[in-house]
């Protein structure tokens, strides 16, 4: 039976190859959408772990991804700080961060504004490979903290007042991805001393550091605070690190309680399965119109075979003179439906891969994970997709009359 | 004598489409011994067609008192029963398109057997040898002339050695030429193997040959 499928659908190669391709296309759109979403995440919340802390305060929403803006006063920073235990203060910093978005490397990245003094905690052991991890701005920001008078309100003297907080720090691979050349259309790797346009201002990037860092890009907190709030002590959020001997989860609930419904303080370490909790959100529209996609491609197998079964009606009373039974042809039907969606996952996994690549020239930034579920899932979509999309026609090929099928030409 | 190999007794048969009813068959009482080559004619729209379906397993009659094939009662049989008994007792011989067009003529021929699910060995290649179609073997129905294509189906109506043979106007398509290979082909397997051969045609001198002459009449037999 596997054998005539395979020799019918040889027979009509075009429209085999037509319905594969078809369902090709389905699972590279399920593909490349799945293993981008699950790469960016993983990548994102990969990079979150870096910090060195061990709780997260987040805004009280349940989504995520979406925490632009400063919900949090300076009081909060402060109040946790003067959370003690008979050994003294349980949080030995606490890091805020400012969310900001700037265009670098072809793409919208998430600014992250840091305290310059905090810096060694988002490095970690990550090297700086080249200039420094914030230069004047750390003055700067100290100047600033320390300062209480107006601003001033004279537009030269402002810019330069500016001048030493517009610094940025960005990761390696941020770097080499590099930006545009408008006149060789050609990308050039970031270089230290490159200018950044940042909300109405011009950075320069002044250190290049390793990349797996929190952020790709940084910009001295204060600096951002000054243009976006004028100044007002808000965070988008903060990582809080503890003294070694307190116990996280005991700490967590501890800030929870004291933070109130404004705040939802969870474990560095869970920060991961939020984001993908969050992103499911968002991904339930993007599974959605794949899977709606998928339930066209194999719309048109079924309509394939469909089309196979009336025009096959004479051979398919042949088959039954010669004594095939219902049940041959179903299996019969669904085989070739099968070979169809199978050749289609290939094409389908083969293309995923040119994209991912072709993601990877034009988008370096973006991950894309083919993860062996992920492929095992376009594999059995196929399966399943093959079979249920041959079971109706199949089933009509069963129930001809003998005689009615032979008599029809 | 010994069981009969077509045991038929008031075979009644009547189309239905929509409302309006069309009686083909009238009755009919038929016995074809073991090895019998029995030829029916008559006009066209006589009903030979219905009744070689009926005694082929292919369709079911409106009524009929008994109904034996090769021994076996088949008015009680569902349909894969029926299946499984066309697929070891019978072989068919239609007018034309009697083949699968994606596959080989030896594929043709050797299909019978694979849904047997038996092995496919030399036989297959030597029936197409003997039907005079070694060369053609691999090539595809589309490719073979109305004449060769007649005569693959007559190797894989053979292939599986079925104790009855049908045949519904084998030769209708064909000129005369054709038509009197084919039948000689027939006649010498029939002569080596002893099948039962009930075939229909139009063609007097195609009868000659036949044990026996049915003819029918609107859907009687006319003795
Ligand atoms: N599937 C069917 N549905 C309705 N009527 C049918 C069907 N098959 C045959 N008939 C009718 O039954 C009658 C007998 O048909 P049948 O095919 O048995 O005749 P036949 O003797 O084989 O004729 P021919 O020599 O032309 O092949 C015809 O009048 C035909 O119109
Ligand atoms: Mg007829």
């Amino acid at each position: 039976m596997v054998s005539l499928a395979w020799s019918n659908l040889m027979h009509n190669k075009l429209r085999s190859l037509l319905s594969a391709l078809a369902v090709g296309l389905g699972i590279t759109l399920m593909l490349v959408s799945k293993g981008l979403a699950t790469g960016s995440i993983a990548e994102v919340a990969q990079r979150m772990q870096s910090v060195d802390a061990e709780l997260v305060v987040l805004p009280a929403q349940d989504n995520i991804i979406f925490t632009n803006g400063a919900p949090f006063p300076d009081l909060i920073r402060r109040l946790i700080l003067k959370q003690k235990d008979e050994r003294g203060p349980i949080a030995e910093s606490v890091i805020p961060v400012f969310f900001g978005q700037v265009s670098m490397g072809g793409q919208q990245q998430r600014l992250f504004g840091v305290d310059p003094a905090q810096m060694p905690l988002f490095l970690g052991h990550r090297r700086v490979l080249a200039g420094k991890a914030f230069d004047r701005a750390r003055a700067f920001a100290r100047e600033i903290e320390a300062r209480g008078e107006p601003l001033p309100d004279d537009a030269d003297a402002w810019q330069a007042y500016m001048a030493p907080g517009l610094e940025l720090v960005i990761d390696d691979r941020l770097r080499r991805v590099g930006r545009l050349d408008p006149e060789t259309g050609q990308r050039v790797p970031y270089r230290l001393g490159d200018r950044v346009r940042v909300m109405g201002y011009d950075f320069r990037i002044v250190g290049i550091v390793e990349t797996g860092v929190a952020g790709r890009v940084f910009a001295p907190l204060q600096t951002m605070r000054e243009i976006v709030l004028a100044g007002e002590k808000k965070s988008s959020m903060f990582f809080v690190k503890l003294r070694p001997d307190i116990d996280p989860v005991a700490a967590a609930d501890r800030l929870a309680a004291l933070l109130g419904s404004g705040a939802r303080v969870e474990l560095k370490s869970t920060y991961g399965t939020l984001l993908r909790q969050s992103f499911a959100q968002v991904n339930m529209y993007m599974n959605a119109s794949s899977g709606l996609a998928l339930v066209v491609c194999f719309l048109f197998i079924l309509l394939t075979m469909y089309t196979v079964v009336i025009e096959r009606t004479r051979e398919i009373g042949i088959l039954k003179s010669l004594g095939v039974t219902r049940f041959n042809l179903l299996a019969l039907s669904v085989s070739e439906a099968l070979l169809i969606s199978m050749v289609g996952v290939g094409i389908g996994i083969g293309l995923a891969l040119l994209a991912k690549y072709v993601l990877h020239v034009v988008r370096p930034l973006l991950t894309v994970t083919l993860s062996g579920s992920l492929l095992s899932l376009a594999v059995l979509i196929g399966i399943v997709g093959g079979v249920l999309s041959a079971l109706y026609p199949g089933y009509r090929a069963a129930r001809l009359d003998p005689a009615t099928a032979l008599s029809s030409e | 004598m010994s069981d009969p190999m077509i045991h038929v007794r008031g075979v009644c048969h009547t189309y239905r489409h929509g409302g309006v009813q069309e009686p083909v068959l009238h009755d009919l009482d038929l016995d074809i011994a073991p090895g019998e080559f029995v030829v029916i004619m008559g006009p066209s729209g006589c009903g030979k067609t219905t009744l070689l379906n009926i005694v082929g397993l292919m369709m079911p009659p409106s009524r009929a008192e008994v109904l034996r094939v090769g021994g076996r009662d088949a008015l009680g049989l569902d349909d894969a029963a029926r299946a499984r008994l066309r697929r070891h007792a019978i072989g068919f011989v239609f007018q034309r398109f009697n083949l699968l067009p994606a596959i080989s003529a030896r594929e043709n021929v050797a299909l019978p057997l694979r849904i047997r699910g038996e092995r496919v060995d030399g036989q297959v290649d030597s029936l197409l040898e003997r039907v005079g179609l070694a060369r053609y073997a691999g090539k595809k129905p589309g490719q073979l002339s109305v004449g060769q294509q007649q005569r693959v189906a007559l190797a894989r109506a053979l292939v599986g050695r079925p104790s009855l043979v049908l045949a519904d106007e084998p030769t209708g398509n064909l000129d005369s030429e054709n038509a009197e290979a084919v039948l000689a082909l027939l006649g010498e397997f029939h002569r080596e193997w002893h099948q039962t051969i009930l075939m229909i045609t139009h063609n007097p001198a195609l009868a000659a040959g036949a044990d026996r002459v049915i003819r029918m009449q609107d859907g009687r037999f006319c003795d």
